[in-house]
């Protein structure tokens, strides 16, 4: 047992080194999960419990410092003591939430806990000491796979005698109770995602979702299609290539051509190895992430070999660390734009010598905000969600190609797009962002990328959420079943009505904990009095 | 009318394009502030930021406070935008119309101190922060929507 515990430990630390994985969405649960499944051998259920925990958790995402729980810890451990007491997911659900919120404050405590070493960060800085930042911010990264691996180990072996000996102690009829509850929490998810998305213009598009899979029952991959489609069509017709906003009077005066412009002057002092590598280093952006200056270590530690190629004097490097030290926080996903223009910038003040180096720093912190709100929007709002959707409706019925899908949908774009924004920010600087403004590409992806994604949630209370009613109407011996009439009119009413209630809750500012007891506790009651099954 | 009055040092990003323009259901975002005001680059790059359907404006604080007090304003669903308690205070001085302001993050710098994760404030920070309190104007903390709103007077 020992050799497993230490085994899931293990890949509890591989998640929490996604700070040095690029957010690659390697630690979520649907990920996690059948890796759990492999080691205690149950690779199927893995893949089960691991795509109902996503489900719970699709809502919460992480922008800017906002920290969601702990989806790590909790969907590892919550799928290990499922397996191990043998009573699935809904063990799983009971167990990952309250453990996720727990461990939370753990990680809380860490990014806390960080700044005290930003005293040592200058202090190498002043002498030019790159290695010293450099190492100083891979050690401080690895603490977080440390102490969270030592807090899974910990409750494994604390945790899995106790977990059995409780869920013996389970009555059946409680036990389904339980299951009917975690079955209602994907609702939470899912309005959390509404509240992200859904307006009145954008409604058509969620209910066609809804359609598409609930009377025509589609699979999920066929309803991200079709979203792809109509998102193309729809765009088309409403944004004609036109240049944008001559109508708006605040930007009458905006004359572009007295902004900064850089372009990467003919003899390059840079390789493209120097630039590919910021590339590969903005994975571990996230590596030293601390609620006092954020990203920091983190920028310092992609700019590295760019900085190490221009500035051969002590006294340089010393500026350049000290710059690159400044408070930083942007969308990883879209980092290395600004890496880039960073590093094209830091190559032109190496030649020129009167060049305004605090240009470098007022470049970085007045894109790294906007360039969240682009990135953020498209990766956690729009591919996040079809990847999970896709994903998580694969995986729910045992399917392994659920989770591979789920990487892939997210990371071709999310790699490729990270990868080629390090030349473009490098090789066109704000340039390209000028003339990004200049058309209605930005405009267009927006709604294109909000029609997409409200058709995949409107997808999926029909295809994720197993809500149904065992009651039965009318005299005793000619009794129909609820569910029956209900399927005729509106196939998964149930889901669909409970996602609307909670969405409604939500938009009146209800705090996500109460939704989520509340949710349990009309699950559990439900099955107890024959209403939910 | 103003759905919301944040504090946040770096105006429009993740957190509000994301998660507050639709959670308060924002049509026009404005951003108060006299150095973004005067800089194209700036604005340029905010308006890349904004969401699909809002309208942004970026103003000084002389100009946001003409503009909030227009009645054309008034049908209006505004999200306004400050990255200073100043600049906050400033606003709810003159438009009695503020009567909560949202702080969102404002970074750690010489002399201040951290109350929550996301907020730091020095000791003029402070002083306004009491000001807007005797005059009864409700100062939360909170990042995005979902998070517990918790009154700044609790972390003091």
């Amino acid at each position: 047992m020992l050799t497993s515990y230490i085994l899931i430990t293990l890949i509890a630390m591989f998640g929490h080194s996604e700070d040095f994985l690029g957010t690659t969405l390697l630690s979520r649960p649907l990920v996690l999960g059948p890796l759990v499944g492999l080691v205690l051998g149950d690779f199927q259920q893995g893949i089960v419990i691991g795509a109902t925990l996503e489900l719970i958790f699709m809502g919460n995402i992480k922008v800017g410092a906002a920290i969601p729980p702990d989806v790590i810890t909790g969907g590892v451990l919550g799928t290990a003591f499922a397996i191990l007491s043998g009573k699935g997911p809904a063990v799983a659900l009971a167990l990952a939430v309250p453990i996720s919120i727990l461990a939370e404050m753990v990680v809380s405590g860490l990014f806390v806990f960080r700044p005290v070493w930003n005293k040592r960060f200058d202090r190498y800085a002043e002498t030019g000491d790159y290695r010293g930042v450099e190492r100083l911010h891979i050690l401080s990264g690895l603490l977080k796979p440390l102490l969270m691996g030592v807090v899974t180990l910990l409750a494994l072996l604390l945790g899995s005698e106790a977990v059995k000996s409780f869920e013996e102690t389970i009555p059946p009829w409680a036990h389904s109770g339980l299951q009917v509850a975690g079955n209602m929490l994907p609702a939470l998810g899912f309005a959390l995602l509404m509240n992200l998305m859904f307006n009145k213009e954008g409604a058509p598009y969620f209910f066609l979702g809804f359609i598409l899979t609930s009377y025509l029952k589609l699979p999920m991959i066929a309803v991200g299609g079709l979203g792809v489609i109509a998102a193309l069509i729809v765009t088309n017709i409403t944004h004609k290539a036109q240049p944008v906003p001559a109508n708006d009077s605040d930007f009458d005066d905006f004359d572009m051509d007295e902004t900064p412009v850089m372009v990467k002057p003919k003899a390059a002092l840079l390789t493209q190895g120097d630039i590919r590598s910021l590339f590969v280093r903005s994975m571990a952006l996230e590596a030293n992430f601390n609620f006092e200056t954020w990203q920091n270590t983190g920028f310092a530690f992609a700019i590295i070999p760019v900085l190490k190629r221009l500035y051969r004097t002590k006294e340089g490097m010393a500026r350049a660390l000290k710059r690159h030290l400044q408070f930083f926080n942007t969308a990883p996903h879209g980092s290395t734009l600004i890496i880039g223009i960073a590093a094209a910038m830091e190559e032109q003040n190496a030649r020129e010598q009167d060049f305004d180096e605090e240009s470098i720093n007022s470049v970085k912190t007045g894109l790294m905000g906007p360039l969240a709100g682009v990135f953020d929007s498209l990766f956690w709002g729009t591919i996040k969600v079809i990847a999970a959707g896709i994903g998580t409706s694969l995986a729910l019925q045992g399917i392994a190609l659920g989770p591979l899908l789920f990487l892939l949908i997210f990371n071709v774009p999310h790699l490729v797009l990270r990868y080629k924004l390090t030349f473009i920010g490098y090789e066109t600087g704000t340039r390209f962002l000028q003339d990004l403004s200049k058309t209605n590409v930005m405009d267009k992806l927006k709604a294109g990328s909000s029609i997409l994604g409200l058709m995949v949630v409107g997808a999926m209370p029909a295809t994720l959420m197993a809500i149904r009613t065992p009651a039965m109407i009318g005299a005793s011996d000619s009794a129909v079943p609820l569910q029956g009439v209900l399927d005729q009119i509106v196939p998964h009413i149930i889901p669909l009505a409970l996602t609307f209630l909670v969405f409604y809750f939500v938009k009146r500012n209800v705090k996500t904990a109460y939704l989520l007891l509340g949710l349990l506790l009309l699950g559990f009651l439900g099955s107890v009095f024959n209403v939910f099954a | 009318m103003i759905k919301l009055l944040r504090i946040d040092d770096r105006l429009v990003h993740g957190q509000v394009a994301l998660t507050w323009t639709p959670a308060v259901g924002a049509e026009c975002l404005v951003v108060a502030n006299d150095k973004a005001a005067k800089d194209d680059f700036l604005k340029m790059t905010m308006n890349l930021a904004k969401p699909a359907n809002a309208k942004l404006l970026v103003k000084s604080i002389a100009d946001t406070v003409t503009f909030l007090s227009d009645e054309r304003a008034k049908p209006m669903k505004i999200l306004v935008l400050v990255n200073s308690v100043q600049d906050a205070a400033a606003l709810a001085q003159a438009l009695p119309e503020v009567r909560s302001i949202n702080f969102g993050g404002i970074r750690g710098k010489e002399g201040a101190r951290p109350i929550s994760k996301a907020i730091n404030v020095t000791d003029a920070d402070m002083t306004l922060i009491r000001e807007l309190l005797a005059k009864g104007i409700e100062l939360e903390v909170r990042q995005v929507p979902t998070d517990e709103q918790r009154p700044i007077e609790t972390l003091l």
